[in-house]
């Protein structure tokens, strides 16, 4: 964004005295393209481009932020100006603001590619293309500015697959950075959301032992550690944890935003820090808090200072969930399971972090049976209590590390913000099951 | 570039099959956090066009939506759009020049919240006898002004205004155990709106007091099946779940029968007195949707209207400029034809449930009317509170929910879901726990 940045600085100078204060301002230009798609029929595309900048001071845990819509120069001193107390913030006309640039021709390599991908793999759906091109700048008090740009692509919707019994609607999810070979590993999961599976049987509540593959425990650490290791949450059953053991040796969870091949991932965080790596689990011992600056104390923000939209706070949340591939084959995981239940694709998760209880749906999971996987199982929960989950790890991780590409935005009180994870496969032993009906 | 700019770009661009739309608002927010506290003043500009392109003399164009947060950028938005492919749209009937509205009013400052935490913290405190407390809070108010208007002469405004907020509270119980002190938690979150002069402070901090308490009882659900009794809270948020039935021109097939809910029951819509058009710039009206247990109507947008063949019934809902109006509820409710006190309720359970509280949203499945209530409540045999149940789930088919309510409150209570959705408290007979 072409601001003078040093002018803005100077002025944010005067809303922070004190060194531990802080004074930002951030602006955000977006461009999200939607196109929804039926049976390689594109439906009616939407396109949203926005501009937006908000003012922050912080001081002595309080806080005020003046959010006006634009994203120039103009609207960053009229934001300052609101918080100083110099002017109120518009309702009339807002600032103006540069123009992003063309979004329909970011979309239009998409637009082309995705038909021939689905008419090839998938060919009947009800799905959703999206496009996100967000480009951020952080100007603060006696810190340098920052500027970053992410964008991500998400495919969302019903993949219409041939199953014994004739045709079943099949979930399907898939978010990624729009970089790299993210086409194929489109492709990839599209042929295996619409491959023919046999007729499910209905889940049998009770007490199970899960062997979470195909990266999907990534949906269960962001869950029970990263929600309840975000610096501002509630207390919770870890809060007392301090140095004890948790879990097992062998298991290493870490928070990092900087792997950008990963949904959640970025250079910069929304207050223009430098994000780190967190270890959340290492060597089954609880690790440190997911923070900004806020809330980061003399240690600092880790980098995980995110808003859901420029007229957000920022909060300290989690990005990327890593963890550390062990040493068993999937084979291996499932002899050593022996009975219980075999899940390679969790839709969603939840968590309440003060009582401790998680709960992870599932579509479709595969009943292993002494040690072999047996027939199909329907839609339903797992839950469980994350001390207990994190007890009833096994000490054999799969060798094989896979992103979690269905995992890809994460709401929390209400803001909604990109993240994923991946991890090698994980066994569980005594979580809950419950048939949804 | 300005609104008469941008109509005259889209009337080029689709002559006739068109709709513009802006919208300022202006909101303050008082956000508190564990000793934390924030002001937040908003001011925010939004712009959507829709449009449908190509050949007037057909029935069918491609339908393109754009939204932006100035002027100048919903032009470029639109440019960027019309280059995206399209699919073929019926072209609804826009609605024309009605009676003019009046100009929108100048806005009014707006002041900060009402700091309302140390009063909900000692009401939750006081509800709870100290075992809950409040953990967050966010209250805001805030003024909006809309502008819509159309290809076919239409131009309306009118002025929102919004009061609302979120809190949560969590519940914590410490006992001696034979192994030493054990202590467990449980939250609870509840969205609310509150008139600014009188905020009903104490009704909020029941609610959240009961909804983060009952959990820590530990005790199951006594029954199997029996009498349910659902608080306004609980009766709304099924009622919200339930209410994409009604919207469009085509419901599930168990709601089409004579007898399709209680002869008691009416269910309305009428959001009169919270705007006076939709998000399409039709009037808002009241929609009475079931009456004597029958569906005597159904609620259409523009869109859903044309392919039903049927007028909009002024329900275009447009949450946020960012989204095109979609079909649905505005102001649901139910409404009872001789509403009983709530305690009169009560006292008729013979044996059964309370739900007091939600644990997990509502779960709906219309076309093979199903559904599934996870809750929190008391136990009730022969009109009397029998003890707290700390979770226990209500599943069956939406219809029998339907046919079988046999009382409503006259406490009646909306809540934001996100649309309005109110209710009294609501007695359902024979209904299935576990």
């Amino acid at each position: 964004m072409d601001w003078d940045d040093a002018a803005i600085a100077r002025e944010l100078d005067r809303l922070a005295p004190q060194e531990d204060d802080i004074a930002d301002v951030f602006a955000e230009r977006l461009t999200e393209i939607s196109i929804p798609w039926r049976d390689g029929s594109p439906g009616d595309p939407r396109i949203r481009r926005e501009a937006g900048t908000a003012a922050r001071r912080r001081a002595r845990g309080a806080e005020r932020l003046a959010f006006v819509s634009g994203a120039g120069e103009d609207a960053a001193r009229a934001a300052v100006r609101t918080l100083l107390g110099e002017k109120p913030a518009r309702t009339g006309r807002p600032v103006a603001g540069g123009t992003p640039e063309t979004g329909a021709a970011e979309a239009s390599r998409w637009v082309r590619r995705l038909p021939a991908l689905l008419a090839r793999h998938a060919p009947r759906h009800r799905l959703r293309l999206r496009i996100l091109h967000a480009e951020r700048h952080v100007v603060a008090a006696r810190r340098p500015p920052a500027d970053f740009a992410r964008r991500l692509v998400s495919v969302e919707g019903i993949v219409v697959a041939a199953s014994r019994l004739g045709d079943e609607d099949r979930l399907f999810s898939f978010h990624a950075p729009d970089a790299g070979q993210v086409a194929d590993e489109l492709r990839t999961a599209l042929v295996e959301a619409a491959a023919p599976r046999a007729r499910p049987v209905p889940a049998v509540p009770g007490a199970i032992d899960v062997l979470l593959a195909r990266g999907c425990a990534a949906v269960l650490f962001h869950e029970i550690l990263a929600h309840t290791l975000e610096a501002d949450a509630e207390r919770s059953p870890l809060s007392d944890a301090g140095d004890a053991p948790l879990t097992v040796t062998d298991l290493d969870v870490r928070d990092d935003p900087r792997r950008l091949d990963l949904f959640g991932g970025y250079e910069r965080d929304d207050e223009g820090t430098a994000p780190r790596a967190v270890k959340l689990i290492q060597s089954g011992r609880l690790g440190s808090r997911l923070a900004d600056r806020s809330t980061g104390g003399r240690s600092g923000s880790t980098g995980h200072g995110r808003r859901a939209a420029a007229s957000e706070p920022p909060q300290p949340r989690s990005a990327n969930i890593v963890v550390t591939a062990g040493s068993a084959s999937s084979e291996e995981l499932v002899r050593r399971l022996g009975n219980g239940l075999w899940v390679d694709e969790i839709h969603a998760g939840s968590v309440e972090p003060s009582s401790g209880l998680f709960r992870l749906a599932f579509q479709r999971a595969r009943r292993v049976s002494r040690g072999r996987l047996a027939e199909e199982i329907g839609a339903g929960y797992l839950y469980g209590e994350m001390r207990a989950a994190l007890r009833g790890i096994e000490p054999v991780l799969g060798r094989e590390v896979h992103a979690c590409r269905t995992l890809g935005w994460c709401a929390r009180d209400g803001r909604v913000l990109p993240v994923q994870g991946e991890a090698p496969d994980v066994l569980v032993r005594g979580l809950s099951l419950r048939p949804s009906r | 570039m300005t609104f008469e700019g941008l109509r005259r770009a889209l009337e080029r661009r689709a002559p006739g099959r068109w709709e513009l739309y802006r919208k300022t608002s202006h909101s303050r927010e008082r956000d508190t956090c564990r000793g934390n506290s924030r002001i937040a003043e908003r001011s925010e500009e939004g712009w959507a066009a829709r449009w449908w392109e190509g050949n007037t003399e057909e029935p069918a164009a491609a339908l393109r939506f754009a939204a932006a947060s100035s002027a100048e950028m919903l032009a470029a938005a639109i440019e960027d759009a019309a280059r995206l492919p399209a699919g073929g749209d019926p072209v609804p009937d826009l609605p024309a020049r009605g009676r003019k509205s009046p100009a929108p009013e100048a806005p009014a400052p707006i002041e900060d919240p009402p700091d309302l935490g140390p009063a909900l913290s000692a009401a939750i405190s006081a509800a709870s006898a100290g075992t809950s407390s409040l953990a967050t809070l966010a209250i805001r108010v805030g003024v909006a002004h809309e502008r819509i208007a159309n290809a076919n002469g239409l131009d309306v405004s009118q002025t929102l205004t919004a009061a609302d907020g979120v809190a949560s509270a969590i519940a914590t119980n410490t006992r001696e155990t034979g192994k030493g002190k054990s202590s467990s938690a449980a939250a609870a979150r509840a969205a609310f709106r509150f008139d600014p002069a009188r905020p009903d402070v104490e009704r909020l901090a029941r609610r959240l007091a009961d909804a983060s308490l009952l959990p820590l009882s530990g005790r199951a659900a006594p029954f199997r099946t029996g009498q349910w009794l659902l608080e306004p809270a609980v009766a709304a948020a099924v009622l919200a779940a339930v209410a994409p039935a009604f919207c469009g021109g085509r419901g599930p097939s168990w709601l089409s029968r004579e007898t399709a809910a209680s002869p008691g029951v009416r269910i309305v819509d009428d959001a009169g007195a919270e705007a006076a058009w939709d998000g399409e710039g039709v009037a808002t009206r009241r929609m009475l949707l079931v009456e004597s247990g029958e569906v005597v109507a159904r609620l259409y947008d523009l869109r859903s209207g044309k392919a039903a063949g049927r007028p909009s019934t002024g329900h275009g809902a447009r949450p946020s400029f960012r989204e095109p109006p979609r079909c649905e509820p505005r102001k649901i409710f139910f409404e009872g034809s001789s509403p009983a006190a709530a305690e009169t309720l009560l006292s008729s359970v013979r044996r059964g449930l309370v739900a007091r509280a939600l644990t997990a949203p509502v779960r709906v499945d219309l076309r093979a009317d199903r559904y599934e209530a996870e809750f929190t409540g008391v136990s009730v045999i022969g009109g009397r509170e029998q003890g707290p149940v700390a979770g226990a789930r209500a599943s069956g088919r939406i219809s029998e929910l339907l046919r079988r309510i046999e009382g409503i409150g006259s406490d009646l209570q909306f809540f934001p879901m996100p649309f309005l959705a109110g209710s009294g408290t609501l007695l359902v007979e024979r209904a299935a726990f576990d």
